[in-house]
């Protein structure tokens, strides 16, 4: 109770992890993958928070409902997945989603194009891989069988380096596609493929929170209290359209700040982050 | 069908089952239950031109991958997650063109296997379809569901040559239990031509049905006892992620080819005769002491991580 009093700032990890957590609603299934600490993060505040009935499915150990001991920066870990209520294995998760019962997935990308497409394989061509990146695990699949997507990157801000190029993370191609969005590098519509879901409906990255338009195209949806439209279009290859409605992101609440800092005791979380971002800090409101 | 007796051998005959050209399913993934001694085993044979399969892996394929054993890799997934980020040896031998960039994605690959198991020529998905991997996978079909009309894509099935997997227990029949998350093994296990096995112990049949088969030993062609084979990856309960060692490695992979050569496979693959001498390289019984010790107390466990 004292500690929640403290708390009069968040953090941009806090706030992006509160974000991504208002994406999930209450009784879906939902699986947080690996490598993805923000979103791990948001899935247990959601399961506290707003949406209790959540079967939370932990990445890599399929456990369901765990109550981890600490966050690791490595997903298939006991201290993740202890006191699991029970355990998939990875064919029933896959074959959940493949029949219509993932109700949402998290997915990340090294481009995102303006339709959410998104490529984390490699940069380059067929011919020459000038960076080969991990690999989208079951991305690719999920990114057409699961319900919805939330799409998140702590990565949007770009710099132009001394020639005045940048390497834009929201790119107006991506040079392999790993999972799809809403219309096809070429502009074709998803309803002409036969997937279950109906794509990616939200994203949340380190400069704001994002939608989908009618068009399947990435639209602007809320600034934090310290971004602003110019900002974001600078770091955005494409145009941007913004929401009628644009507002500002709502900061979570000091309860929920104390959740993810006790869930999170060696700050796995802000690994997501870059050096400066993790200086970013925002006021809450006097309660 | 493997119905011998007593399956018990070597690691070096256990490894010696894998063929220069092999398609080796590896069981375990990320930092968890990675077969690493039969690993380090399969670089001291010189076993070459590895294609390798799987869902979401990293020190294990990144070792082979530095180590020049790898020429195709069909993996969903190689890194080190937030812990240390994109696997270097892997990234390097893919972008030279050393290793050829097959990607697969998780379900893609359970279907493939699921074939295999059912006896079935391939089997059908509604994703893929609009992404690249139609590009890297040119096996991959689609049709027309006679059924329904919509387009499917078809993935043949993958009968791996080698499943390598490191398990809890074994009975000298072959039946093998694992605790905790199987990851892809039990389907490794039965889709692929041979099932080799490392275990941290040996027990007698009954202790193991007890425990409960995961893995029925016909399937398993030899096994070896080999107590911390997955090490620096954990195998939980018996002991927790080695994150110093991978630290070491990792430090060792950063610096470039030659100073991975020199830094991590000489010293704790080339020049250990034995998966004792590995352990005694990586701390001995003091470093093990403490990975066991993670359970203790959560100041313990989460000082590893630190």
């Amino acid at each position: 109770m004292n500690n929640q009093n403290k708390i009069q700032t968040c953090t941009l990890g806090e706030l992006m992890i509160y974000q991504i957590a208002l994406s999930i609603e209450d009784g879906i299934l939902a699986f947080h993958g690996f490598g993805s600490p923000l979103v791990q993060l948001a899935l247990h505040l959601a399961k506290r928070n707003h949406a209790p009935n959540l079967v939370l499915v932990a990445g890599a150990t399929y456990g369901i409902n765990p109550t981890p001991a600490f966050l690791t920066p490595t997903t298939n870990d006991f201290a993740m997945n202890r006191d699991a209520e029970c355990h998939l294995t990875i064919e029933e998760l896959f074959d959940l989603a493949a029949s219509g019962r993932l109700g949402r997935m998290f997915l990340s990308g090294l481009q995102i194009d303006r339709w959410g497409n998104m490529n984390v394989t490699r940069l380059g061509n067929d011919e020459r891989i000038s960076l080969k990146l991990p690999g989208g695990g079951g991305g690719c699949n999920l990114s057409a069988d699961a319900d919805h997507v939330t799409i998140w990157t702590a990565a949007h801000r770009t710099h132009a380096d001394e020639h005045g190029r940048r390497r834009y993370r929201l790119a107006n191609r991506c040079d392999f596609i790993t999972s799809v969005g809403h219309r096809t590098a070429e502009g074709l519509p998803r309803a002409g493929m036969p997937y279950r879901g109906s794509g990616p409906d939200c994203i949340v990255t380190d400069l704001g929170v994002f939608g989908f338009n009618q068009e399947g195209h990435v639209q602007l949806r809320a600034l934090y209290p310290d971004t602003s439209v110019e900002m974001i279009a600078e770091s955005t290859e494409f145009d941007l359209p913004v929401a009628a409605d644009l507002s500002t992101a709502a900061l979570p609440e000091p309860e929920m700040i104390e959740f993810i800092r006790r869930l999170d005791p060696l700050k796995i979380h802000q690994r997501e982050l870059s050096s400066a971002d993790r200086g970013r800090f925002f006021q809450l409101k006097e309660a | 069908m493997y119905t011998q007796n007593d399956k018990r051998c070597s690691l070096t005959e256990l490894v010696a089952h894998i063929q220069n050209g092999d398609c080796l399913a590896i069981g375990g993934g990320l930092s968890w239950r990675e077969p690493m001694a039969a690993l380090r085993e399969l670089i001291r044979q010189n076993i070459k031109d590895l294609k390798l399969v799987g869902s979401a892996h990293g020190i294990d394929v990144d070792l082979l991958c530095g180590a020049g054993s790898v020429a195709v890799s069909a993996e969903s997934y190689v890194g080190f997650e937030q812990d240390f980020g994109m696997a270097l040896n892997y990234r390097r031998a893919c972008e030279t063109g050393a290793v050829k960039v097959e990607d697969n994605c998780c379900y893609s690959l359970v279907q493939q296997l699921r074939a295999a198991i059912q006896g079935l020529p391939f089997m059908p998905i509604r994703s893929v379809q609009g992404t690249d991997f139609l590009k890297l996978h040119p096996e991959f079909k689609t049709m027309t569901c006679p059924f329904t009309g919509e387009q499917l894509v078809l993935v043949p099935a993958l009968k791996p040559d080698v499943a390598l997997i490191h398990a809890h227990y074994a009975d000298e029949h072959g039946n093998l239990h694992i605790e905790g998350p199987p990851v892809a093994d039990v389907l490794f296990a039965k889709a692929s031509k041979k099932v080799i096995a490392t275990v941290e112990a040996l027990i007698p049949h009954d202790e193991l049905a007890k425990k409960g088969v995961t893995i029925p030993y016909f399937y398993v062609t030899a096994i070896c006892e080999v107590p911390y084979g997955a090490h620096p990856t954990s195998c939980y309960p018996n002991y927790a992620y080695d994150r110093e060692h991978t630290a070491s490695y990792y430090q060792a992979a950063k610096h470039g080819a030659d100073s991975f050569n020199q830094n991590y496979l000489t010293p704790f693959v080339h020049d250990c005769k034995d998966h004792d001498a590995y352990l005694l390289a990586v701390g001995g019984k003091a470093r093990l002491a403490c990975l066991e010790q993670w359970d203790q107390s959560m100041e313990k466990w989460m000082q590893l991580y630190e």
